[in-house]
Order: structure tokens, then C-alpha cells, then sequence
């Protein structure tokens, strides 16, 4: 990085972690009369984190952060409070600190609760922070159930008319695939520990990793990468994703779909590419196939939406399939650009939640159809949506520009070494489907003849702190849009060194 | 302080010395009761001399105290733990007794007489030597449990479920004697050891197969795996609620204590031999395990009646704890232990919130429990506490336990066997069954939580409850996090029944 940071912060990771929660408490202690308090609470407690997860990146030497404690050491068992940051996370934990205190701005205005809304917000920061620096299987399986209980109780307190649908579904299909992932972590543990003391840290098990047989491989890599794809997620077990994210609050579905589906690629990348190689090239077909499927089927999905919400919803679907296919290279600049497109992805779908979630607030309805010619009379939101829309398809100059662009190249050189390269034609057909239900969606609800379905008399533009947590996500998306080397920087030689490991350079 | 002081007051009676206790104060029960009138006092007592007893029993666990006391009872590492469970359970019990109105008014001295003495013949199969030991202590414990569930006067409902758990208690007794005295005809001793020394000379006999198969089904009623299971829902819902956590968290494991004891030590004995037919025996042990636990969490599902759901899940659980006697080793026993140590707290946690809403006048349907959270919100929280670590939601005490226990099937513990395969079909059908039990406790979550109430009128409940209560939710999150604080003395207490 161009600036280094001069000083230390010891437990700087812990307190990545500690921090939330404790804002989670003291929010959830603002009820009552005190309760229009609580977002200042929320926002000064997520603010540090925040301010900390930036200063992270200008960290010379992340090693010097590691932390590791033993925890529970009984019956041949092993289990340690180990926290690292590296390449592969460091930008996680960055979106995260952003994301999570922008939605706490951009929610300023909840009046229903609030210590509830909040502590919720900040509860979820914690699994999530945990989930991208843990360094231990326990530990990373009980964050990884830990973002799953306030998102349930978002859900099903502040959500849509069909919450209690939405939630339970959201649920229980992400437990259920995070139960075949815990299989699957009991078979790399128990079988890296070869007989001896059965250690969960992820050192010991990719030191016992030598041992696994191919065939091995090729199961364990099938149990895990089901657990995670869910979680990305991956047709046709998406089904759970558009419900959760019509029926969240506005702020839910920002850290749904900017941090919480990169846990799934991030999982995919760090446990099964690091640890199961063999198992990585024998899924490597399918691995495209189901990219491809959610590519393509997430955009086609998009052009019968109505709700908004639930378009864009579809586009993160058809966002995180290119996650897979690029990942699915396992070549040093698809994973490169794997990273960087979750990255990206982050910063547009949380525009993209937030444009959705004000216009069914300010308007009144997400309804396209019902909408039209909005934009003379909420010129702001009509302007972020723009923004938003024209990120996501990739406009040069925007930070989903380079991600895509990387990753139909590294597809590309996939294609060409497999001969086959009619295959690039399905990113294509995706990035014309993409460019298509985008623009369609903003002429209808925002262009053309202003709408007479609706009362006009009730809609108003964003508010101050909508207008700031769109302004500084939309900010991000252009500073890295121009200057993409700042994130790409951090992930080039995890990336190059996972490659080198799965024997494609 | 150790174990000496437990040494030099007892005596040669030492390795008896918490069962003394509880069994002087059963007897002095209804004396107390009929010279001060006073529920209080009795209750006071009750728990005084568990208080006690549970002190003595671990300054002897931590020192690590063995002794037996003519050959008969022994105590060891494995009794230490198991007395310690049942002295948890008792103690919760007793202490919600006295302000729950389920239980008796009239016959209170009895009512804790019985429990004490129940509490007593588990004490007895924990540290049984011998297979007349282990018998006579189990019937300890359902007379007095035919008594205690009966004693719920004036509803109809106990009375039938008294009369079912007699008869099927009965059944139950006759086909665990028979499978004894079948064991006693082909070895002719009644001490395990010796059993288990007769039985490495000896080829497999049919007499022998049919002692096996009598004292599965005999325990099977009392541990309520299937197909032996049919009267625990009833009994659960009959029985007023402190009995029937008492039923559901202890008196079931004293069926596990005494398959433990008589299958493990023989299977280690006899496991090199013919004359167990080692294979056999576990797979019969791993089927019921899969049949139980699965058929428990789906027949939850569709149940409307808390008390009915909560006996489901505890069949299921049991089917769950089934895993130990299909894979037996000792990292599973470890972990059986433990995991039937974090379900006194999760399960007798939910038992102890039900048992707390029906002494303040809510009712027993999920759809009573509606708006709860408002009403009640301590009680609201540690409920869905107790439901997430039944379904085994991180990072609380049943996340732990199971994770111990399923891995169980495909871990040996760190002796050197690497991955077992043999029983990883278990392990999926456990991990499968925890996901569909997750469905059944969110029903009663949402009610809480999320559903609105007809009122929001706050709800006191007694103080004993709370306090339970509260001993529950710390423990459930105390174990989760920090499992060795049991785990080791777990760990111990295998390897002492491996040892025999």
C-alpha cells in the first residue's frame, strides 16, 4: 500500500470482533424511552469498526495481527481461538466494516424498535467478521451459524408481508446446508488428524492434508461445496434468496447480498481450493456448468421481475454465478478476479438494495409497473439508481467493469485450453441479457410518461442520511472502478500462490 | 479440601457416601413435612442434603476418589460423573416442586420422599457392580416414578399415564430379569466382571442371544427407544411438569447408565471372543439409534402440545445418545456422557419454562406461548436459548455435544484408527435429524418471538423457577463454550469403563 500504517493496534482483530458485540448489547439496552438513542450507539460502535477495518488496509505485514489461543482441549479433540487476515479476507473484512455502518446510516430513520433493528445489525457484524478471519474450523463453523440467527430475526420483525415465509425458509435451508458442510468439515479434520489428535485449526489440517486420496478428494470437495454454494447461492437451490431479500428490511438485504453470499465463494475458495486440490479439478466442469446455469438463469429471471427488489435480487444470483465460473478457472487471475468480482459485487448490490429499498419506502410501491416518469419528480433516486444500474452492468470506469472484464478473460484462456471456446459466448449472452432488463427496468420506472397507478401526492426524495450512505457506497464503486490496482493489489499473490497449489498457473 | 473429609466420616461406607445422604433425608421427609406443615422447610432440606451430597461426590470426582464397597457398589470415575447428573437433575427438580401447581399439596413430604429415594436407586445403578444391584436400583427408581407421576391428583390424564407407565414399567421389569437370569444361567455369577471373564471362554449360545435381546427391549422401554417408546409422550404429558423433567432428564438416563454398564464391559471383555457377537449387536443398536431418532423429530413436527413435542424430541434424543452402544468407543461413551449432560440442561431447561407458564395459568399448546417475549421476556429468551441448543445451533451446549457425539461415529478419539467408515451413515442420518428438529422448535420460537399476543400483560413467574432457570441457561452456555469443564471428567469416566 502507498501508506503505511506507523503504529500497532494490539488485538486488532479481536477487537474487530468484540466491538460489535458489545454495540450489539449496549443497543439492545437503548429500549424504551431512550431508544431513538440507539442508532447513535449503533452507529458510533459500527463506526469504529469500521474506521479499524480500513486501517487494517494499510497494514504493512497482516502477520503481526495473528492470534491464536487454545479453547477447548479435551478427548483427543482440538479447538482454538485463531484469528488471521490475509489476502483472500482482508477485503471481506473491509466491506464489511463499510457495509454494515453505511446500512446503520441509511436505516437512520427506523422508528419500529430501533435497539431492536440495530443490535440485530451489529449481532450479524460479528458472525460475519468472524467468518472471514477465522482461522479454525470450530471457530469458523460457529460464526458462519452465528450470521444466520439475527438475519432469521430480521427478517421475521421488520420484514415484508410474507416474512414469517421468508424467514423460516431462509433458515432452515441455510442450516441444512451448513450442516452438510460441518460433515464435511468432520471428514477433512478427522481425516487430516490421520489417528492422532484431531486438531481444527486450519494449519494443522492443511499440514494433514498431504494424506487425502483423490477419491477422498472428490467426495469431501462434493459434501462442502454444497454447503457453501447454497450460501452463494447456486441454481437450483436458490429458491430461498429472492424470498429473503424481497421480505428484508432494506438494511438485510444490503449485508445479505454484499457479505453474506460471499461467504459461499469465500468458503469455496479458502476450505475446498486450498485444501482439496485433487477434489477441485475432478468438479472443475461442473463447477462452470452451474456458473453458467446461474448466470444466464439469474438474468433471464430478471427480465420477468416486477418487484424491483426481486430483480435485483435475481441479479445477484446471476453476479455470483460469475464468481463461479471464474473461480471455476482455477487459474491465478480467475480466482484474482473471483475475489475482485465479490469485492465489486458488494459495493453494487448494496447501491442496488438500497435504490430498491427507498424507492418502496418513498414512493410507496416497487412495483415496475406501476412506476414511471419518477425521475423529474425524485431526481436523486432516480440519479443513484441510474448509478447503480449502470455499475452493475459493467460500465468502463465502475468498479464492475474490471471484475467482469477479468473474468471473461481468464474464462477465455479456460475455454481455449479445453477447446471450447463457443463457451465464452454463454458470458455474452449474460452481459446482453444483463445490459437489457437494467435498462429496460429504468425507462420503465423512471423515464417516459409520468405514472397515474399511484398517489403522487406521498412520494419524496431520499433523505439526508440515504443520500449519504448511497453517496459514499456509489464514491467506493468509482474510486476503485478508476483505480482497480488498490484492491487488486492485496489479492495477486494469495491468488498466484492458491494457483501454484492447484497446479494451473 | 478432598475427598479425605468424605474418607474419614464414612468410613468403609465412603464409596456409598452421597447415596447415605439422600437416602436419610427421603426418610426423614414426611416427618419434616408433619412437624413444621411448611412446603418450605421440606423443600429446604431437600435440597440442603442434595446440596450436600452433590458436594461430597465432586470433592471425590476432582480427587479422582475410587473405592468399592464389598465388591457390590463401585465408585469410580464413571459413578462419580453419573451421580453428579442425577444430583443436577434432582436438585432442579425439588427446588421448582415447591412453587409449581402441578404438585401435590397434600402428601408434599412424600412427594419428596420419592423423589429423593428415585434419585437414590439412580445412584445405585451409577455405581452397581453387579447385575442384582443394577436391577434393584432401576426398580428404585420406577416405583418411585409410578408413585411420583400418579401423584398429580384430580387429572384425569395422570392417572392414565400412571397406569400406562405401570404396566409398561412392568413389562419392562419382566424382560430385563428374564434377559438377567438368562446372563446369570449361562455365566453363574452376577458380578460383571465375572460375567464378562466367563463369557471370553466361552462360545456364542443361543441362551446368551436371547439374554441380549430381552435386555435390549427391557432398557429400550426405559431409555424410550423405538419401538418401546410409546408410552413417554403420555407419561410426559400426564405427569406434572417438575416429574416429568425429572423422568425425561434423569430416570431415562438411568437405562443408559445400566446398558453402559453391562454391555460396554462386556463388549470390552468379550469382543476378542465369539461369545458376544460383537458385529451383530451393534449394528441392531445402530438401527434402533437411526429408527429412534428420526422417528422422534418427525412426529414432533407435528405436535401441538409443548409437553407431547418435548417428549418426541427427548425420544430423539435418546436415539442420539443410541450412537454410544453402535460404535463403542470410548471417545462415544466420552461424548454420550457429555451429551446427556448438556441435554439435562437444554431439555430440563424447556421442561422447567413449561413447567413455570402453567404454574402462572398459560396453557400447553405452542399457540398459548403466543406473544410471550413481551410478556415474559426472560423466560422468552431462555426458552429460545434452550430450543436453539436442542436443535444444536453454535455456540451453545447442545452445538458441542453433538458435534462430539456425531463425529463420534467416524472419530476413534485419537487412538491411532484414522477416519472410521464404518458407521459414517449414522453420522448423516444424526446430522440429517438435527436439521428436521430444527423445524419443530422454531414453531415454538416464532410464537414467542415473533407472533403477537392477545395481551401484553407481564408475567411473574415464582422465584425457584427463575432461579432454575437461570442455572440452566448458564450452564447451556457455559458448556458451549467451554465443554471441557465436563468433557474431561467424561473422558475419565470412559476410560474407567473401558478399564474394567
Amino acid at each position: 500500500m502507498f501508506f503505511d500504517l506507523p503504529f500497532e493496534i494490539p488485538y486488532l482483530l479481536t477487537l474487530l470482533l468484540v466491538l460489535p458485540l458489545v454495540g450489539a448489547v449496549a443497543t439492545l439496552a437503548m429500549g424504551g424511552e431512550r431508544q431513538k438513542y440507539a442508532k447513535y450507539v449503533a452507529g458510533a460502535f459500527s463506526g469504529i469498526t469500521m474506521v479499524l477495518s480500513i486501517m487494517l488496509l494499510f497494514v504493512p505485514d497482516l502477520a503481526v495481527y495473528n492470534e491464536s489461543y487454545p479453547w477447548i482441549e479435551t478427548a483427543g479433540i482440538r479447538m482454538s481461538y485463531i484469528l488471521t487476515v490475509d489476502g483472500l479476507s482482508i477485503l471481506m473484512v473491509f466491506l464489511t466494516g463499510i457495509l454494515v455502518f453505511l446500512s446503520t446510516v441509511f436505516s437512520a430513520r427506523e422508528h419500529d424498535r430501533p435497539h431492536y433493528f440495530f443490535a440485530l445489525i451489529l449481532a450479524m457484524e460479528v458472525g460475519l467478521m468472524g467468518v472471514y478471519m477465522a482461522a479454525d474450523y470450530f471457530l469458523f463453523y460457529v460464526m458462519w451459524e452465528v450470521t444466520l440467527i439475527p438475519m432469521y430475526f430480521m427478517i421475521s420483525w421488520f420484514g415484508g408481508p410474507r416474512r414469517h415465509y421468508a424467514a423460516i425458509k431462509f433458515f432452515i435451508y441455510t442450516h441444512v446446508a451448513s450442516l452438510v458442510m460441518l460433515i464435511g468439515i468432520f471428514a477433512i479434520v478427522f481425516g487430516a488428524a490421520g489417528g492422532g489428535i484431531a486438531d481444527f485449526s486450519f494449519e494443522a489440517v492443511l499440514a494433514g492434508s498431504a494424506a487425502f486420496s483423490s477419491t477422498f478428494q472428490t467426495l469431501v470437495f462434493g459434501l462442502l461445496f454444497f454447503g457453501f454454494a447454497v450460501k452463494m447461492p447456486i441454481v437450483p437451490f436458490h429458491t430461498w434468496l429472492p424470498d429473503a431479500h424481497t421480505e428484508a428490511p432494506t438494511a438485510g438485504s444490503v449485508l445479505l447480498a454484499g457479505v453474506m453470499l460471499k461467504m459461499g465463494s469465500y468458503g469455496i475458495i479458502r476450505v475446498c481450493l486450498e485444501l482439496l486440490p485433487e477434489g477441485a479439478q475432478a468438479w472443475q466442469t461442473t463447477m462452470v456448468f452451474i456458473g453458467i446455469l446461474a448466470m444466464i438463469y439469474g438474468a433471464y429471471a430478471c427480465i420477468a421481475q416486477k418487484d424491483l427488489k426481486k430483480m435485483v435480487a435475481f441479479s445477484s444470483i446471476s453476479h455470483m454465478g460469475m464468481v463461479m465460473i471464474s473461480m471455476a478457472c482455477l487459474s491465478d487471475i480467475g480466482i484474482q478476479f473471483a475475489v475482485f468480482q465479490m469485492f465489486a459485487h458488494g459495493l453494487i448490490s448494496a447501491v442496488l438494495f438500497m435504490v430498491a429499498g427507498a424507492t418502496g419506502h418513498n414512493i410507496g410501491t416497487r412495483e415496475i409497473p406501476l412506476l414511471g416518469g419518477l425521475a423529474g419528480k425524485v431526481p436523486v433516486l432516480a440519479a443513484f439508481m441510474m448509478f447503480g444500474f449502470l455499475a452493475s452492468l459493467g460500465l468502463p470506469g465502475l468498479v464492475g467493469f474490471w471484475a467482469e472484464f477479468g473474468i471473461i478473460f481468464s474464462f477465455y484462456e479456460y475455454t481455449i485450453s479445453i477447446d471450447m471456446i463457443w463457451l465464452i459466448a454463454f458470458c455474452l449472452i449474460s452481459l446482453l441479457l444483463t445490459a437489457g432488463y437494467y435498462l429496460w427496468a429504468m425507462q420503465r420506472s423512471m423515464f417516459g410518461r409520468l405514472t397515474e397507478k399511484i398517489d403522487l401526492s406521498h412520494i419524496h426524495d431520499l433523505s439526508r442520511p440515504e443520500v449519504i450512505a448511497l453517496g459514499a457506497t456509489c464514491a467506493l464503486i468509482a474510486l476503485f472502478g478508476l483505480w482497480p490496482d488498490l484492491a487488486l493489489g492485496f489479492i495477486k499473490e494469495y491468488a498466484s500462490s492458491l494457483a501454484l497449489s492447484l497446479g494451473v498457473v | 479440601m478432598d475427598s479425605s473429609i468424605v474418607t474419614s466420616l464414612y468410613g468403609e461406607f465412603a464409596p456409598l457416601a452421597p447415596m447415605i445422604i439422600l437416602m436419610i433425608a427421603a426418610l426423614l421427609m414426611p416427618a419434616v413435612y408433619y412437624a413444621t406443615k411448611l412446603r418450605d422447610a421440606v423443600t429446604l432440606v431437600a435440597v440442603a442434603a442434595i446440596a450436600l451430597s452433590m458436594f461430597f461426590n465432586i470433592l471425590m470426582m476432582i480427587d479422582g476418589y475410587q473405592g468399592d464397597y464389598v465388591g457390590v457398589f463401585v465408585y469410580d470415575a464413571f459413578a462419580g460423573v453419573m451421580i453428579l447428573l442425577f444430583q443436577i437433575v434432582a436438585l432442579l427438580t425439588a427446588m421448582v416442586s415447591l412453587s409449581s401447581s402441578e404438585t401435590t399439596r397434600a402428601h408434599y413430604g412424600a412427594f419428596n420422599s420419592l423423589l429423593l429415594a428415585a434419585t437414590v436407586g439412580m445412584m445405585f445403578v451409577a455405581t452397581a457392580n453387579d447385575l442384582i444391584t443394577i436391577f434393584l436400583g432401576v426398580e428404585l427408581v420406577s416405583i418411585s416414578s409410578y408413585a411420583l407421576v400418579a401423584m398429580k391428583r384430580k387429572d384425569p390424564r395422570a392417572a392414565e399415564a400412571a397406569v400406562k407407565y405401570v404396566i409398561i414399567g412392568g413389562l419392562s421389569t419382566a424382560l430385563t430379569v428374564y434377559g438377567l437370569s438368562m446372563l446369570y444361567g449361562v455365566t453363574g455369577t452376577t458380578n460383571i466382571p465375572e460375567i464378562a471373564a466367563a463369557l471370553s471362554t466361552q462360545d456364542f449360545s443361543w441362551a446368551f442371544g436371547i439374554a441380549l435381546i430381552t435386555m435390549i427391549a427391557g432398557y429400550g422401554f426405559k431409555i424410550a427407544a423405538v419401538p418401546f417408546h410409546m408410552w413417554a409422550p403420555d407419561v410426559y404429558e400426564g405427569a406434572a411438569t417438575p416429574v416429568s423433567m425429572f423422568l425425561g432428564t434423569g430416570s431415562k438416563k438411568v437405562g443408559f447408565v445400566a446398558l453402559f454398564k453391562i454391555f460396554i464391559v462386556i463388549f470390552v471383555a468379550a469382543s476378542t471372543t465369539a461369545a458376544f457377537a460383537t458385529e451383530e449387536v451393534q449394528y441392531i443398536f445402530a438401527i434402533i439409534a437411526a429408527i429412534t431418532m428420526t422417528l422422534g423429530n418427525v412426529v414432533a413436527i407435528s405436535q401441538n402440545n409443548i409437553k407431547r413435542m418435548l417428549a418426541y424430541s427427548s425420544i430423539a434424543q435418546a436415539g442420539y445418545i443410541l450412537i454410544v452402544m453402535a460404535v463403542m468407543s470410548e471417545y462415544a461413551l466420552a461424548s454420550g456422557m457429555f451429551h446427556m449432560f448438556t441435554h439435562v440442561f437444554m431439555k430440563g431447561g424447556a421442561f422447567l419454562v413449561v413447567g413455570a407458564l402453567i404454574s402462572v395459568g398459560i396453557g400447553e399448546k405452542i399457540s398459548d406461548y403466543r406473544g410471550l417475549a413481551k410478556r415474559a421476556p426472560f423466560i422468552a429468551f431462555a426458552m429460545l436459548l434452550f430450543l436453539f441448543a436442542l436443535a444444536g445451533i453454535p455456540p451453545l451446549a447442545g452445538f458441542t455435544s453433538k458435534l462430539f457425539l456425531f463425529s463420534s461415529a467416524i472419530y476413534d478419539g485419537g487412538l491411532g484408527g484414522g477416519v472410521m467408515t464404518q458407521w459414517i451413515w449414522l453420522a448423516f442420518i444424526a446430522v440429517l435429524n438435527s436439521a428436521i428438529s430444527l423445524f419443530y422448535y422454531t414453531r415454538v420460537v416464532k410464537a414467542m418471538l415473533i407472533e403477537k399476543g392477545e395481551t401484553t400483560e407481564r408475567i411473574k413467574v415464582p422465584k425457584t423457577f427463575t432461579a432454575a432457570i437461570s442455572i440452566c441457561v448458564v450452564f447451556v452456555i457455559l458448556l458451549g463454550i467451554y465443554p471441557q469443564l465436563i468433557m474431561d471428567f467424561c473422558a475419565d469416566a470412559a476410560s474407567a469403563l473401558f478399564g474394567i
